[in-house]
């Protein structure tokens, strides 16, 4: 079934090959066709005309060929002539399209490697979704040709859109700057790919995170008590078991038919650009490709990346000569392998996949290139420096992404809508509109998240038919607000309120609330609290007067319920389980905690004040209220005495208690009154950082600069005095001979240059240190690396990473160090030779 | 004044004076119900016997859970009958004709010690208060400096009262003691402050110092005698102590006379070099062997246990179901008989009930019933596993044992050869001169020595025989006691829970009674 799904599909793409053929001396036609497809589909990008930008401010490098680019375009043409001549059937490459000046420039040269000043962008994860959002999605004029012309990254950072290609090499230029060892790639993509179409995808916030099957760890005891016989019947089970498969099985086809996507005429032909990421360099662990429109990575046998052309990144374009027919499935991206990619410009620091122990054969196979190089000496060529000017990017356009700082995406069933922070006054970032069907009609669910709000609200998701709206906020609101579940603000319906109980002294995690009853739910108490049920009674209706409002008049208690776990330091069944105030009835009851092995819990209930009401004197105790059950012991033996105590402390605390109850009522209605008012004036918060928005922390913060600037002069006014100890070793400064002034001198500057060589050697000392360091774990990992598991590897690599860093800051060091030196120890020299206490001995003698 | 102590009269601790102590203690309605039905005084923790002109303590024995006892101002002249009061926290004994401290050392809880103004010239008798924190000793007759330092064993006392003793008297009082207590935070109602501690400090360095090392160094001592306290124990426990090393091999040699002679033979020297290290070799095997499976004997019952524990927990949580779903049925039926009109619909409510109770009862116990086999099969299992664990420890040892006795038996026999030869050499007169007299004596004739040599071997069986009967009586022993604690468990369990059971059902069936008799006259 596989091979004729195979064959079928090779088939296909003979014949679309054979039409793409066919149709590419009319290819302007179909493109045309197709645009007017897409003018269809909805989309809110107006057209831009790219014909109109401004080109005059550019620099010369754009408007010119050096003469290294001239001779580079020689060699590709001559690089063209040959491929065309080689592989007479395959499309013709992309080598150097126009840039925006109308000048051809090749393609590497057009990668320009930048590392921008943002960590975020310092990892691949956050270049892809920067270069995602910060640019608008051109589709390409011809789906089945690259384009005619590739624009400067600064152009496109400039304009903020381009198409694949634009985004590729932008995308290139970062990662490469920022170490990877990336590549722009040519090829061909799914329907969905090159259209930024994402309909189809499940979006990444709503992907359920992958359940990791708990691993129970049952040892498998010889002691097993052997379970009562089952009698439940196995043949029924197995056909309810049936039902319910079949059931699910109709169910999913059903969904797959509704879901399979619609067939692409030009299935395979459709060009794409992407980037690919080859591992190695910055321990990235395996090859994979990241999709510039959307910024999400791939894996390199995904199926929608139907087949390379070439790639290239600053340095080499390379041609791939393996077959696409299967996909991306079976590439290998082995770039110094010459046979399956071939390479344009012969390069002596070849990429290729990083394998340490092939150094010796490495030697050897330089010393054959060597010979080769000799003989193709003419054809030896450095790839010349980029034509591009530095990439930049402003923290305000880095801050505000997209254009206009808004941004939608569709997904399957949903839409996202993203927004730069403060750009709202209400400071909402996000919007996910989560969809019943696919023709986004139907809203099921909305959520938003916000940033920077005052009152510490994050999200916010709106359940449309249930109208149940959940508010979750970040730690640091008043009285530890986690989340609040309702559907109205009304006071004394239902809600759910969730607490940071960490945050608070009576350890309150969840409040549950609805018009009779109030549940609370504690966390980490000192008496063991855990639960506490309230039930109300209906309000008594008294005469409303005026202004009254309905806190004034609480609801009656009928009764409350707390349960207690399980304090060790007490014996069970002295140690309260539950406890129930049935306060109309003036009962108490009282459960304790199970024994040890015993499954009935002590009780002791209690009525109050039976007595009392019949007969006018109190009587203190009677044996008749409290009715009492002993577990292990069949006599009560409890004396009254005690149990009159217990009843005197229980009445105590139920009055505490009915105050607590009454204190949380409160304590929601105040929540209430805070979160209106929080709602109806929304403030958001501005970090002290944030020079640009905080108006008052710029004043001040130039005002302390303005003065950190006097104080430095002042200091260096006050210079230290170099030759203080010295001069001290002399007695008197005034009869100081000339000679022993030169002896002066000579000290104070040996000091400083011993001074200045033990600061470079601790330098170096630290330096080879780490490197010593890092060849030794290295080591140590080439000979464990089969034992090791994927912790210890990982744990390695960011060792690796870490280490990699330092040894780089510290060589930067060292040689700013040594550069520095010399220029500092002529510094002192020629203070030296100006300061008026030397130089009068010196000059004068 | 005299007179006036003349007129008192002293007084015993009576039972009579302790009743009325108690009752006068809860003055309010609690006290009334107290009096009314009589005081345990097991249940009393607090007794104040103050300003009664007690000579004597007695008849406290019954106040076991005391924690607070006030017997202050009174003319008590001796520490005594207090042992029983074990759960005592605070002891007052203040203004008192007290001479010696004694008659404490059962109270080792005591926090609180107050001797104020009592006739006490040394102390001493206190090493079990290791809890000690507050201790007020003023006004005695303390007048050694060095009485102090007897304080430093106990590592809580924060508080401390002198005040009024001769050795007060010394203006190194109050340094010295800073300086010998330096966890002292009170001294004499005063605060210790921090540069008062400090200069104290500095000026005893010099005696506190060797006190401090003497202490650790004792301390050490005793933590190296625990450890080894400790590591014989599991030895013990494993039944192989004093295997690991020579000492099976020097007690066989301990009541040997005979061989200590025969060591002087010429060739002797070189076989008593070999044989200890092989006989200690085999010992240390059998030892180590004797740990592992020790071992394994604690994995297998640790096994059972968490396996029984297992069982034993779904049981009660099955049981709880069972009854919370009987509760949470007829929480409400028991009022709903009280509301409800007609006797008749009543009458069946509470018949339906009482059916429902021998439902639950039945349901209870059936599952009991199965609980109990299947505990019973579990127990079996453990025994057989016990068994077969011991019976390869016992092969073990046997074996072991034999590689001894074939030892000795080699060793003997070489002996033996060793002997006669020399007896020949001996009856040729070339006997090396310096052997001593005694052993000479043994080669008069040839039984003589023959004799000897049997003896000593005769000795050394005897000794590896016990150590293996030993050993093995006490693995017999174990194994007897672990089933045996096992099987003893589940039936205290057994009847336990079937006690616990019919219990509940007769407090529900009571409960229902009551209803009855409550209902019926209306």
């Amino acid at each position: 079934m596989e091979v004729l799904k195979e064959n079928e599909e090779e088939e296909q793409r003979e014949e679309e090959e054979l039409k793409a053929l066919e149709i590419s001396g009319k290819q302007y036609d179909v493109g045309r066709k197709l645009s007017v497809d897409q003018a269809c589909t909805p989309n809110d990008v107006p057209d831009f005309d790219w014909s109109s930008i401004d080109t005059s401010q550019l620099p010369s490098s754009y408007k010119t060929n050096s003469p290294e680019e001239k001779k580079l375009l020689c060699i590709a043409d001559n690089f063209l002539q040959q491929y065309a001549h080689l592989c007479p059937d395959r499309e013709p490459l992309l080598l150097h399209p126009v840039n925006e000046c109308g000048v051809e420039k090749f393609v590497s040269t057009t990668v320009r490697p930048t590392l921008l000043p943002y960590t975020e962008l310092y990892h691949w994860e956050g270049c892809a979704s920067f270069v995602s959002d910060y640019l608008t999605m051109e589709l390409l004029k011809s789906p089945i040709a690259p384009p005619s012309s590739l624009y400067s990254p600064t152009t496109i950072l400039k304009y903020q859109r381009g198409n694949c290609f634009d985004f590729s090499v932008l995308l290139c230029s970062m990662l490469i700057g920022a170490g990877y060892d990336a590549y722009c790639v040519n090829g061909y993509a799914t329907h969905n790919i090159c259209t930024m179409d994402e309909t189809l995808e499940v979006c990444p916030l709503l992907r359920k995170p992958q359940e990791v099957p708990k691993q129970e760890e049952k040892k498998s005891s010889k002691y097993r008590v052997k379970p009562p016989p089952d009698l439940q019947s196995k043949f029924e089970l197995q056909q309810e078991a049936k039902k319910e498969a079949q059931e699910k099985k109709e169910r999913k086809e059903e969904e797959k038919e509704t879901e399979k996507p619609k067939r692409d005429p030009l299935y395979g032909l459709r060009v794409h650009a992407w980037v690919l990421v080859l591992s190695g360099k910055r321990e990235v662990p395996e090859t994979f490709f990241i999709n510039p429109f959307t910024g999400n990575s791939h894996s390199t046998t995904d199926e929608q990346f139907l087949g390379i052309e070439s790639v290239w990144n600053h340095r080499n374009y390379w041609v791939n000569m393996q077959d696409c027919w299967n996909g991306c499935k079976d590439l290998i991206f082995d770039l110094g392998d010459s046979v399956r990619w071939e390479f344009m410009l012969l390069e002596t620091d070849k990429p290729r996949l990083l394998l340490p122990d092939v150094e010796e054969e490495e030697e050897l196979f330089d010393r054959d290139m060597d010979n080769v190089e000799k003989e193709e000496e003419d054809r030896r060529f450095d790839m010349p420096p980029s034509w591009v000017a530095p990439i930049q990017i402003s923290p305000r356009e880095f801050e505000t992404r997209s254009p206009q700082g808004r941004k939608v995406i569709l997904y399957k069933k949903a839409k996202l809508e993203k927004w730069a922070p403060y750009l709202n006054r209400n400071g909402l970032i996000q919007r996910l509109t989560i969809y019943a069907d696919s023709h986004y009609t139907k809203v099921v669910e909305v959520r938003e998240w916000f940033k920077n709000r005052e009152d510490k609200l994050e999200m916010r998701e709106v359940n449309k038919q249930t109208q149940l709206i959940t508010e979750h906020f970040c730690p640091g609101h008043l009285l530890g607000l986690k989340a609040h579940i309702y559907t109205s603000t009304e006071p004394e319906t239902e809600r759910t309120m969730e607490f940071y109980n960490e945050a608070r002294v009576d350890g309150l995690q969840k409040r549950v609330e609805n018009a009779s009853e109030m549940s609370e739910y504690f966390v980490g108490r000192d008496d063991f609290l855990y639960f506490r049920h309230v039930e109300f009674g209906k309000r008594v209706k008294k005469i409303h007067m005026a202004g009254t409002r309905t806190d004034v008049n609480p609801r009656p208690i009928v009764q409350i319920k707390e349960c207690f776990r399980r304090n060790l330091e007490k014996p069970a069944d002295e140690d309260v389980a539950e406890r129930i105030f049935l306060i109309t009835e003036e009962r108490i009851n009282l459960t304790y905690h199970l024994n040890d092995k015993y499954i009935t819990a002590s009780k002791k209930n209690f009525f109050k004040g039976v007595e009392r009401d019949r007969k006018g004197n109190e009587i203190i105790m009677t044996p008749e209220m409290c009715i009492t059950y002993q577990v292990g012991s069949s006599e009560a033996d409890k004396k009254l005495f005690h149990l009159h105590k217990l009843l005197q402390k229980l009445t105590e605390e139920e009055k505490q208690l009915k105050n607590e109850v009454w204190e949380s009522a409160t304590e929601v209605l105040e929540i209430l009154k805070i979160r209106e008012d929080e709602e109806a004036d929304i403030k958001l918060t501005v970090s002290i950082y944030d020079t640009e928005r905080n108006e008052k922390r710029r004043q001040e913060y130039e005002a302390m600069n303005n003065l950190m600037e006097d104080d430095l002069l002042g200091q260096e006014e006050q210079d230290l005095d170099y030759l203080a100890p010295f001069l001290i070793q002399i007695c008197n400064i005034e009869k100081m001979s000339k000679w022993q002034a030169l002896r002066i001198k000579e000290d104070c500057l040996t000091d400083f240059k011993h001074h200045l060589t033990h600061k470079a050697n601790i330098i170096q000392a630290h330096l080879q240190k780490e490197v010593e360091e890092l060849q030794k774990k290295d080591q140590w990992y080439q000979e464990n690396q089969n034992q090791l598991s994927m912790e210890d590897e990982a744990d390695f690599l960011a060792y690796c990473s870490e280490t990699m860093f330092r040894i780089r800051v510290l060589a930067l060091r060292l040689q700013r160090e040594k550069q520095m030196a010399p220029q500092k120890y002529l510094a002192l020299e020629e203070k030296l030779r100006k300061d008026p206490r030397l130089n009068m001995h010196l000059n004068h003698p | 004044m005299s007179q006036l102590y003349n007129i008192i009269e002293p007084n015993v601790i009576s039972e009579e004076m302790v009743q009325k102590a108690v009752e006068e203690q809860s003055q309010d309605e609690a006290g009334q119900l107290a009096k009314r039905e009589g005081i345990n005084f097991k249940d009393v923790t607090e007794l104040q016997l103050s300003f009664r002109n007690i000579l004597q303590i007695d008849n406290l024995w019954q106040f076991e859970n005391l924690t607070k006892l006030q017997l202050d101002n009174n003319i008590i002249e001796k520490i005594e009958a207090l042992e029983s009061l074990v759960h005592l926290l605070w002891l007052d004994l203040s203004f008192n004709n007290i001479e010696v401290i004694e008659g404490l050392d059962t109270l080792v809880k005591l926090q609180d010690l107050s001797l104020y103004n009592n006739r006490i010239s040394k102390i001493e008798h206190m090493d079990t208060l290791q809890d000690l924190q507050i201790f007020s000793i003023g006004k005695n007759n303390l007048a050694t400096l060095e009485d102090v330092i007897y304080l430093r064993r106990f590592k809580n006392l924060r508080t401390l009262n002198l005040t009024g003793n001769p050795l007060c008297e010394n203006e190194q009082y109050a340094p010295f003691t800073v300086a010998h207590l330096p966890e002292l935070v009170y001294l004499d109602f005063k605060l210790v402050n921090d540069t008062m501690r400090e200069a104290a400090l500095l000026k005893y360095q010099y005696s506190t110092e060797p006190l401090k090392q003497v202490e650790a160094l004792a301390l050490a001592q005793q933590e190296e005698k625990q450890a080894e306290l400790n590591e014989l124990e599991y030895h013990k426990t494993a039944f192989v102590e004093y295997l690991n090393g020579s000492f099976l091999f020097e007690s066989m040699y301990e009541e040997d006379a005979e061989a200590a002679k025969l060591a002087y033979l010429p060739g002797v020297d070189d076989l008593l070099q070999t044989y200890p290290s092989w006989f200690v070799s085999v010992c240390e095997n059998l030892f180590n062997d004797g740990l592992q499976q020790y071992e394994k004997r604690e994995a297998e019952v640790s096994d059972f246990y968490e396996s029984l524990h297992e069982a034993l927990t779904a049981d009660q949580e099955q049981g709880r179901k069972i009854i919370l779903e009987f509760e949470n049925r007829n929480r409400r039926t028991l009022d709903e008989i009280q509301n409800v009109s007609s006797y008749d619909i009543a009458e069946s409510k509470l018949a339906e009930y009482n059916e429902d109770i021998l439902q639950l009862s039945e349901t209870l116990m059936t599952l009991e019933m199965q609980t109990t086999s299947q505990l019973e099969e579990l127990i079996k299992d453990f025994e057989r596993n016990i068994a077969v664990l011991v019976s390869t420890f016992i092969e073990n040892v046997q074996g072991m044992m034999a590689q001894c006795r074939d030892l000795e038996n080699h060793h003997h026999e070489k002996l033996l050869e060793i002997s006669v030869n020399t007896l020949e050499k001996s009856i040729k007169n070339e006997l090396d001169k310096d052997l001593p007299d005694d052993v000479r004596m043994l080669f008069v004739d040839k039984n003589t020595i023959v004799d000897a040599v049997n003896a000593s071997h005769n000795i050394h069986l005897v000794k590896i025989d016990s150590r293996e009967g030993d050993i093995l009586s006490n693995a017999h022993q174990w194994q007897a006691s672990v089933t045996e604690k096992a099987l003893q468990n589940e039936i205290d369990r057994n009847r336990n829970r079937v006690k616990e059971i019919i219990q509940y059902i007769d407090y529900l069936q009571e409960e229902l009674e009551n209803m009855e008799t409550l209902e019926l006259p209306e």
